[in-house]
């Protein structure tokens, strides 16, 4: 080996600065501890969800209370040879992913509860997903980006299968798998095309690691109007809307969201999509920056189309868990609001992570008493055995209603504040037909969203008595749903205790 | 020499390819699917691939093979049953590879020059050299692949193996057959 290969490897495995990831290094450990502690004995394997749920308290408390800001790296800096860049974002973002790890498997420990399924690995599982996730948002380059989406991606087709003596479980996991597979080849076949014209001598700009976010940015720069780039940018796109579940790329939605355990519904809702939409944020403000021409109207369109087709699908939509899934398509919808806005204005980022904080919250809320009462099989809970319910449960129909209400954006809760946030941007981005599109949406959606309200109080003539069927919740219970509501109201009358984090 | 034994690897590959097609037994198919395999790897290491031809042997007529063939042990498929009279979907299948085929063959005779000369060469000789703005020099060797993987893709590296593990935990939950002494938990109901 010469002596300028080997001083520039050098200098790359000197950037391989392990320190940077202690968050996630810390979870992938735990995950590992979860299988080691299944191994000792019967006895230990008890404390298992006890174990999992301490140990991303602890890591989470530690993200809160340690000041990261050399132990993570400031905003901008690499590591990793330029695979991993930090950004404004990263910490609340990891924060963001390992809370709801934390929830999704407190709704795991209620799942698994009296179920003859594996234990350990649910936790196991959902802790990779969230680490996976930390580094996905904070890839700099496309290798890291698709090997760590991938990671997130398998753990979800176990989960999504996760309950396996049901049938509608097991579709749902066969449908993911096709599906995901299906984009993740979309997403890695636009990668390519990215690669190889970034990579060609013949081009202004070219690189020989065309595959970072940096170098071809600038190289796109240099040519926004080569086809290939256009091409591969489209086919990018495409990839990260399935994840996201916006329209063209939204028919696995309802099927895998009601056949999914509840907790796994929650995680693909919330940190699934969450996570598409930073990696479209941190791809949109970087290499594709002089696309923006070329895919404004194409955002446009997506946004407009999801909004419409969630809100009015979730209409006639029974089943509480498709509607969950179908309304998250006009929630994605919104969210690209923001993600369209951004090429204009500078603070929309803001406003789209807070609607994902405010969704997270909500969300939360209204699939932990999904999980509280529904009792069996959870697949089929339709508005219907709502009726009635907050005779015999007022508690957990008190929390949905809060749940719901900032999920269709009611002034006190935060997801008002959110929804404003995202139109204020819209507007002064001079997306006024999207503006109306969404308007319209949310419309829409406060007739759905209160259906099931209406049904939690006054529907009187009911047969089903699911509040009876529920068993009261636990004083703990109770608690983790008191300290989800406050927090929703909390942000929606200060929005600006997120930046505290 | 290397003509003839490029025309020899290249008919192996193509008529073990037909055969697996073609056979009724599934077996069968899989066996003549490794001789394609295994006539593939030979022309990569006419092509001074070497590393590429390893893995094709290693990976695909080892490890998938083997899979393949454990499944069709597995369902005891033994013969496939008589064909149907092709579809229109298939008939219209066959028409546009055909169609592809045949412009990729006239396209190639008309113009000889785009072909490119001698692509491995180029490739392997790398007359950027290693830098900050180039990167690590690709050669078909499986050095220049192991440096790569330990300096610069070390985390992906990493987090590829966190996969492999999420895979065969995942096949372990949704495959094992749980009996009512394995999960001893609180019965709540």
């Amino acid at each position: 080996m010469n002596e300028g290969l080997a001083d520039f490897l050098r200098g790359i495995a000197a950037t391989n600065e392990w320190w940077y990831i202690m968050p996630e290094i810390l979870l992938a450990v735990l995950a590992l501890g979860l299988l080691v502690l299944e191994l000792l004995s019967p006895a230990i394997r008890k404390h298992v969800p006890r174990v999992a749920m301490g140990g991303l308290g602890l890591i989470l408390a530690l993200l809160l209370m340690v000041d990261c800001s050399d132990c993570m790296g400031a905003n901008g800096q690499s590591a990793f040879g330029g695979l991993l860049q930090s950004n404004e974002w990263s910490h609340l973002m990891r924060v963001f992913f390992v809370f709801s790890a934390l929830m999704v498997s407190y709704l795991g420990g209620i799942f698994l509860a009296g179920r003859n399924l594996a234990q350990s690995e649910f936790y196991h599982l959902v802790i990779l997903v969230a680490a996976a996730m930390m580094l996905l948002v904070q890839s700099n380059h496309f290798v890291m980006l698709f090997v760590a989406l991938e990671m997130a991606t398998v753990a979800f087709y176990v989960l999504v299968a996760y309950r396996r003596t049901s049938s509608l479980s097991l579709e749902a996991g066969i449908k993911y798998l096709i599906l995901g597979a299906l984009s993740s080849s979309i997403l890695l076949f636009g990668i390519v095309l990215l690669y190889g014209a970034g990579g060609n001598p013949a081009l202004p700009g070219a690189s020989g690691d065309s595959l970072n976010f940096d170098a071809l940015e600038s190289f796109i720069a240099l040519n926004p109007d080569n086809p290939v780039v256009l091409t591969g940018a489209m086919l990018v796109l495409a990839g990260i809307c399935f994840k996201i579940g916006a329209v063209p790329f939204q028919i696995w939605v309802p099927d895998v969201y009601q056949g999914a355990p509840n907790p796994v519904t929650a995680y693909l809702a919330i940190a699934s999509k969450a996570a598409g939409f930073m990696v479209l944020l941190s791809l949109l403000h970087g290499p594709f920056l002089a696309l923006q021409d070329f895919l404004l109207p194409v955002l446009v369109f997506i946004a407009a189309a999801s909004i419409l087709f969630g809100n009015i699908a979730a209409v006639m939509q029974r089943n509480l868990k498709r509607l969950l899934g179908l309304s998250g398509i006009a929630h994605a919808g919104y969210l690209l609001i923001g993600v369209a806005a951004s090429f204009t204005i500078e603070w929309v980022d803001n406003a789209v992570v807070f609607y994902l904080i405010t969704y997270l919250l909500a969300s939360f809320v209204v699939f932990l008493v999904l999980s509280l009462s529904g009792e069996g099989d959870d697949a089929d809970l339709n508005i219907e055995r709502y009726a009635n319910f907050s005779r015999e449960q007022p508690f957990l129909s008190g929390a949905l209603t809060c749940g719901l209400g900032s999920l269709a954006g009611i002034p006190p809760m935060g997801g008002f504040v959110a929804k404003l946030l995202l139109f204020v941007a819209a507007f002064q981005a001079g997306l006024y037909g999207l503006l109306g599109v969404a308007v319209l949406g949310v419309v829409i959606s406060v007739y759905y969203y209160f259906g099931w309200i209406r049904a939690l109080y006054f529907n009187g003539s009911s047969v089903t008595a699911l509040g009876e069927a529920s068993n009261a919740p636990t004083l703990q219970n109770r608690f983790v749903l008191c300290a989800l509501v406050v927090a929703i109201v909390v942000l929606g009358i200060f929005p600006a205790v997120v930046s505290l984090v | 020499m290397a003509d003839l034994l490029f025309y020899l690897f290249a008919a192996i590959t193509l008529i073990s390819a037909l055969a697996m097609v073609l056979l009724p037994n599934a077996v069968n198919g899989a066996m003549c699917m490794i001789v394609s395999f295994l006539g593939t790897a030979a022309l990569f290491v006419l092509l001074d691939a070497y590393f590429l031809a390893i893995l094709q042997v290693l990976v695909y007529a080892g490890a998938v093979m083997v899979l393949f063939l454990f499944i069709i042990m597995l369902l005891n498929v033994d013969e496939e049953a008589p064909r149907a009279k092709p579809a229109k979907l298939s008939i219209f299948a066959a028409l546009s590879g055909f169609t592809i085929l045949s412009v990729l063959v006239v396209s190639l005779f008309n113009n000889p020059s785009a072909l490119p000369e001698p692509p491995v060469i180029e490739v392997a000789e790398n007359p950027l050299g290693p830098s900050a703005a180039n990167g690590i020099p690709f050669t078909t060797s499986a050095k220049s692949f192991g440096y790569s993987l330990f300096t610069k893709y070390m985390l992906p590296f990493q987090v590829t193996g966190f996969l492999l593990l999420a895979a065969m935990v995942g096949v372990i939950v949704v495959s094992k057959r749980m009996t009512e002494t394995t999960v001893k938990t609180e019965q709540s109901d």
